[in-house]
């Protein structure tokens, strides 16, 4: 009969198939297809990538591409590789300051104020920014962690930064042992880094004056660092994290762009001399991290400390939320930072001519005493397998954005013509990044 | 059939333990006790390989349970009634789907979970209605479902579930994935749906399935050699009013329980997706359930 015949061949399509399914799963671990070899190259690595546009408020603005990609090794380490490009232009502000009157300066480069190619004028009242700033940084690094023991992973690596005038290299090396049933986790780093400066136009004599173009050639300075940390889990939901560490940093540590105005009695500059920082510097800082969890949502709060030989002292606290939905494949993270820090010591917004100065000298103001507040949200949203082949566990598309606003603190008020301009103005930037782990 | 508490962690313990020169690592996944049998092997080997058979088998429950937000399963039912890309495994599985569909003539239908939604097996005698029955069964029909390649298009209101063959297809899968790095005779059994490479060197594998009758004791011991077992059955779950026990297999067609199926099917295949399949399919036979099997010519045990 038709109808039995049918039946019976149930078994003989069936082993058909499942056969189909099974051979199909199992030639999936050795799929041909470009894509599919990638998958399977990329298979054991997760990548992170972004790219960052920040722009501060009339003055610089850079972008930022960065990937990292890391993977477990064989035997429960881990190996992980980062790549950084900057590419930065726009406004940098020299040091000089404010004037009632325009006032030229010479680029980097110039040997002289001889050709109006190689300088730039400022107008009245302006903080005085170099128009023509650009730089582009390509950055690098590794790290290879081993188990020692079933309780102790070792980490080696190295990353080196290069740009037209600074090359920069670090190697580090920590150990980090788990007790207390693994809930504890003490670690020791210690890290190595030279660099090496070749300024455009070589590197200005200190204190030299900025007309006479008086410059040496290529620098360099070291550094050394120590960090002692303790991780404890204190809860299932909660995590606490301890670190002190110890840097220090001897060589050249000027940058060798900016300048300091010397004005007389009236607030007219008379001269512009080169920076002249201390040959060495050592920080001390003590850093808290907080991180809890609770249903959908997490919770990380941070507090720094920071203290160096120069007399700068800081504090940062930022508090970070994310918020997952219901179906934990969305998520909102507001963040906000703040950020407070002393002047050094040696911070002068100008100083005025035939005055006792000391040795040291600055009036960048990055060393000003200044408070900053950054507020940023990210929304990042997971994939999971909804593009197909291409994505899995762990792919996510990620924006960021935050804003700075940073409030250098009013220093001394200006003498007769400086009296009125706006010394310290505030500085305001923005970042938009956009990111997909992978 | 693959199961799981809601939200449960997916990563759980392994266990060893060693009787008679076999060593069992044994884990839970799929709601069911699973166990990975291999023969005279050093621990860390056997835990090395019953890490792997966990790992795929949590890897399958997460991507395909219906009880987890996250599942693949759970993604393709939050979006009906839109276009889906899904993943060459997703698409395997229902290519699978789609033959049983064919061959068991609508009988293996994957879309029939929202039959659920009616019929709760709680031991009580809540039959529903009818007319909620015939409503829902216009909601029935993997021919329902638009698929090209890896293209996917649920109607709305449908949903699919891969409980019907998943926890079979486990079984295969870690089988194929040990098939090859396991130097010694195992067996992989996943809450009685099980495959063993070859039998041990003193005789055929013993394996306990559990009879569907109220004392759990009596346990159906069976010799596996080579080859896959699986067992349905409505052991647990029904529902009894006037004297009528309805089993909680559904007919997809009429959207009620098959009347006169055996109350357990277990079937000795090749693979354990074909013996699953089987079992299911002559469960889904009612009265018809032995001739159909005999058809097949397949080693069975009928309760």
């Amino acid at each position: 009969m038709q109808l039995e015949a049918d039946t019976a061949g149930v078994r003989r399509k069936l082993i058909a198939a499942s056969c189909a399914l099974l051979t199909a799963a199992t030639a999936r671990g050795e799929e041909t297809s470009v894509p599919q070899k990638l998958g399977r190259l990329l298979e054991n690595w997760q990548i992170q990538s972004a790219v960052a546009y920040y722009r501060e408020d009339g003055r610089v603005q850079a972008i930022e591409p960065v990937v990292s990609a890391a993977r477990e090794t064989a035997d429960g380490g881990k190996i992980d590789f980062n790549f950084t490009f900057d590419s930065l232009s726009g406004s940098s502000p020299n040091g000089a300051s404010p004037s009632r009157a325009a006032q030229t300066f010479a680029s980097p480069s110039a040997k002289s104020f001889d050709t109006a190619r190689h300088t730039y004028t400022v107008g009245p009242g302006r903080l005085p920014v170099d128009p023509n700033y650009s730089d582009a940084r390509a950055a690098g690094g590794a790290n290879w962690t081993f188990n020692l023991s079933r309780l102790t992973q070792a980490t080696v690596g190295g990353k080196f930064s290069y740009e037209d005038d600074f090359y920069s290299a670090t190697v580090n090396a920590s150990i980090d042992h788990s007790f207390n049933d693994k809930n504890s986790t003490i670690s020791l780093g210690v890290s190595s880094e030279n660099d090496f400066l070749q300024p455009i136009g070589g590197a200005p004599v200190p204190l030299s004056d900025y007309a006479l173009f008086e410059k040496g050639g290529h620098k360099s300075k070291r550094g050394e660092g120590l960090l002692l940390g303790l991780t404890q889990v204190m809860t299932r939901s909660w995590l606490a994290q301890a670190n002190v560490s110890l840097d220090r940093f001897s060589g050249y540590l000027n940058d060798p762009y900016k300048i300091v105005s010397v004005i007389d009695g009236a607030g007219t500059p008379v001269l512009y001399v080169y920076e002249n920082r201390p040959d060495s510097r050592t920080r001390r800082s003590a850093y808290l991290e907080n991180r809890v969890a609770w249903h959908r949502s997490s919770a990380a709060l941070s507090l720094r400390y920071m203290t160096d030989t120069w007399g700068v002292r800081s504090d940062t606290a930022q508090v970070r939320l994310r918020w997952w939905n219901a179906a934990r494949d969305q998520y909102v993270e507001p963040t906000v930072r703040w950020y407070r820090q002393s002047a050094a010591d040696f911070y002068r917004p100008w100083i005025v001519n035939n005055e006792a100065q000391g040795p040291y000298l600055s009036a960048d103001s990055r060393l000003a005493a200044f408070h900053a507040l950054t507020y940023g949200v990210k929304y990042g949203v997971k994939l999971n397998d909804r593009l197909g082949w291409f994505a899995r566990e762990g792919t996510e598309f990620n924006l960021r954005l935050e804003y700075y606003q940073q409030t250098i603190q009013d220093g001394p008020a200006g003498p007769g013509g400086l009296s009125g301009l706006d010394l310290y103005p505030r500085l305001k930037a923005v970042l938009f990044q956009f990111g997909f782990n992978y | 059939m693959l199961a799981g508490t809601k939200d449960a962690p997916l990563i759980g313990p392994l266990l060893m333990e060693e009787r008679e020169g076999v060593l069992a690592v044994r884990f839970s996944a799929m709601a069911s006790p699973c166990e990975l049998l291999l023969h005279t092997i050093d621990r860390a080997s056997a835990l090395e390989l019953g890490a792997i058979a966990a790992g795929e088998a949590w890897r399958i429950e997460k991507k395909y349970s219906r009880y987890r937000q996250d599942s693949v399963t759970a993604m393709m039912n939050g979006r009906t009634g839109s276009v889906l890309r899904v993943d060459e495994e997703t698409a395997s599985l229902l290519d699978f789907a789609a033959q049983c569909f064919e061959l068991s003539e609508g009988l293996f239908d994957i879309t029939s979970g929202v039959l659920r939604r009616a019929w709760k097996f709680d031991g009580s005698d809540r039959v529903p209605d009818a007319a909620a029955v015939e409503c829902l069964l216009s909601l029935v029909g993997f021919d329902k479902l638009h698929r090209d390649g890896t293209f996917l298009m649920i109607p709305d209101g449908m949903e699919v579930d891969f409980g019907g063959i998943g926890k079979e297809y486990a079984v295969d899968r870690v089988y194929d994935l040990l098939v090859a790095r396991c130097p010694v005779p195992f067996l992989v059994n996943f809450g009685g749906d099980l495959r063993a490479s070859r039998p041990l060197p003193h005789g055929p594998w013993k394996v306990a399935i559990e009879r569907p009758d109220s004392d759990q004791s009596a346990a159906m011991m069976l010799d596996v050699e080579y080859g896959a077992l699986a067992t349905s059955g409505d052991s647990h779950r029904f529902l009894l009013k006037n004297g009528i026990r309805y089993g909680h297999v559904l007919h997809p067609r009429t959207g009620w329980p098959v009347q006169g199926s055996p109350r357990s099917i277990t079937v000795a295949a090749s693979s354990c997706t074909e013996a699953g399949l089987l079992s299911t399919m002559a469960m889904l036979k009612g009265t018809q359930a032995q001739r159909f099997l005999e058809e097949q010519q397949v080693r069975f045990w009928l309760l």
